[in-house]
């Protein structure tokens, strides 16, 4: 009952071209008159989130004044929590490899993403197969895939160093030695989140109306000036919009790294997320755990603003 | 423009028409090699970790007494010898929660999101913004302390609690942006016909809405189902333990009978490539991104 009502919606959306926000507008006047409706419909999602969200960040600020522990508020401290997170030089190490790891997650899975998504526009054998396989680094959960590559990589026995032996690369230690440690970890971040942006670029792939690939052909257009010049700016718009999700998600992913490294070997993949969480929970200092966390929230709510900002930007252009 | 891009091709789960669908069935009929193998070849790399799993799991470990090449012992083993059968109760009981619960509080605000105007909605849209971009980790010290407060640390209400919150701003904008592709003179109609506001939701626009009920719920399942750090926090007994907490607790003892990890590993994964399997159609990302900076 319900499906064929949806399609017949769909019918209606597609035949007469009615339905997004832009046709709405004149709104119907009886629709302001029942603000109290809407109102009463919205409430339980923005309790939800004033409590669950709200409330914390809050109780945060008081905490990270306080030399409390998980039981009591303890004394008030001022800034001092957050002048000894700041003195410590794990947590500017910390800092820098979460820069660093945000980057390449954001941008090595963007690419990778894209390219895929559009490698699956082409003439590829029973695609929508290879669309659900390529899907599941990110649907196979973290506990699982991180499981899986500490089999592939942890120790010398392990396949992917012994094959790095043979081929005469040496005994290479991927959790062992910190720079390479630093970079598997991202490899990994990046394999768990190309399939998010190649859902993106290709839903906003799809989007792209092919007489314009057309018309710039006739233009004489070449490939690669299509992809720069025609692709790249219709889908900026989804792009910049990936990014800021993406950024969001490598800013406060925590299992990527926990489950492989543990932060480790000596803090080398240690980033905010997980200084945060062993201070608290693994060296029981509330106040300094909590100052850390607060201070990368706040720049995790800057960065996010600044690109939805380029969004509007991006919008007017 | 660029707006109804991303909306036009958000939803997929929308039926083509016929002469669309024919088209695509060509297109599938004519797939070309030299665009197929670079993508099998791409797909065997990525897949190596999962295909590794799933091999671990029924090959026989190195004290086994079997001398067949594929077995079902280690599953046996696992199903039989420790708790997981109770983690995968636990971590269902606490998802299917979540899904429920976050689809029913989702809907009707992202039905306003979707219709509404005005600062009030405008506000609303930027708080559903910055929640999202909220580290868990700062939220869950203050959490733990209020919990315990109300018995809900090691607690799998409490969980689910968190979860439903840690989905709403994504939820909200999935539902809303699956509205916007309903046109609002469907509900215009209803109200002419005597339906009030919230009966126009349900009747006309909810019940059409499946394809975007459908994808909330699948986002909603993937988060509370894969969480690691929510749980591992709040969860302190064996007997609460949900699959991720279970299962990395059991790798941390057992971290040489890879037999038994990837089996649990396995139990652990099939669920959410099920669910892929069979609606990965109606699963959308792509819409989120308009009803995210819309408005």
């Amino acid at each position: 009952m319900t499906a064929t009502g949806a399609r017949a919606i769909g019918r209606a959306v597609h035949g007469v071209g009615v339905g997004g926000r832009s046709e709405r507008s004149p709104r119907p006047r009886r629709f302001g008159g029942r603000a109290l409706t809407l109102a009463l419909l919205v409430a339980p999602s923005v309790f939800l989130v004033v409590v669950i969200h709200g409330y914390p960040l809050v109780y945060a600020v008081v905490q990270a004044l306080h030399d409390g522990s998980l039981v009591a508020l303890g004394d008030f401290v001022g800034l001092q929590n957050f002048v000894t997170a700041l003195e410590n030089p794990v947590f500017w190490h910390a800092a820098l490899f979460t820069l660093v790891f945000t980057v390449t997650g954001v941008f090595g899975s963007w690419a990778i993403g894209l390219g895929l998504a559009l490698l699956l526009r082409k003439r590829v054998h029973v695609r929508s197969v290879f669309r659900t396989l390529l899907l599941l680094p990110w649907i196979v959960p973290i506990v699982v895939s991180s499981t899986a590559w500490n089999w592939l990589v942890a120790t010398p026995a392990s396949p992917v160093p012994l094959l790095a032996r043979d081929l005469g690369l040496g005994s290479v230690l991927f959790l062992a030695d910190p720079t390479l440690a630093q970079v598997t970890v991202c490899v990994f971040k990046v394999w768990v989140s190309f399939p998010f942006m190649m859902l993106m670029a290709g839903a906003a792939l799809a989007s792209i109306d092919t007489n314009v690939y057309e018309a710039a052909r006739v233009d004489g257009a070449n490939g690669r000036q299509i992809f720069f010049q025609v692709t790249l700016p219709l889908i900026a718009r989804s792009t910049y919009i990936s990014w800021i999700l993406m950024t969001i998600f490598c800013i406060n992913d925590f299992p990527t790294i926990f489950l492989l490294t543990g932060g480790g070997p000596v803090n080398a993949t240690n980033t905010l997320v997980v200084l945060a969480y062993q201070t608290v929970f693994a060296n029981f200092q509330t106040g300094p755990g909590v100052a850390i966390a607060f201070m990368m929230t706040l720049v995790a709510v800057l960065i996010s603003v600044a690109l939805f900002r380029q969004i509007r930007r991006a919008d007017v252009s | 423009m660029t707006a109804l891009g991303v909306r036009g091709a958000a939803h997929p789960g929308r039926p083509a028409p016929a002469a669309l669908r024919r088209r695509r069935g060509r297109e599938e009929a004519s797939g070309q090699w030299r665009w197929t193998l670079p993508v099998i070849a791409i797909a065997a790399v990525v897949l190596v970790p999962i295909v590794v799993t799933i091999v671990l799991s029924i090959v026989p470990q190195s004290q086994s007494t079997t001398h067949a090449a594929v077995t079902l012992e280690n599953f046996v083993h696992v199903f039989t010898q420790t708790r997981v059968l109770e983690w995968v109760r636990n971590s269902l009981v606490v998802t299917l929660a979540t899904v429920v619960v976050s689809v029913a509080v989702a809907a009707p605000a992202g039905y306003v999101l979707s219709r509404g105007r005005g600062k009030a909605v405008s506000g609303y849209s930027l708080l559903l913004f910055v929640a999202q971009s909220l580290p868990i980790i700062v939220s869950v010290v203050p959490l733990f302390i209020l919990f315990a407060r109300f018995d809900l640390v090691d607690n799998l209400f409490g969980l689910a609690i968190v979860y439903i919150s840690s989905t709403m701003s994504v939820a909200t904008w999935m539902m809303a942006a699956y509205f916007d592709s309903i046109p609002i003179a469907l509900e215009e109609a209803a109200w002419i016909d005597g339906s009030s506001l919230f009966g126009g939701f349900v009747r006309i626009v909810l019940r059409n809405s499946l394809p975007g009920v459908l994808s909330t719920a699948i986002f909603s399942f993937l988060l509370a189902w894969n969480d690691y750090l929510v749980a591992i926090v709040f969860l302190r007994s064996d007997a609460n333990y949900t699959l991720p907490v279970g299962l990395q607790s059991f790798f941390a003892e057992n971290n040489s009978q890879w037999g038994y990890v990837m089996a649990e590993s396995v139990v652990m994964m099939l669920p959410p490539i099920v669910i892929f399997a069979f609606l990965n159609r109606y699963f959308s990302v792509g819409g989120i991104g308009g009803s995210l900076a819309g408005r």
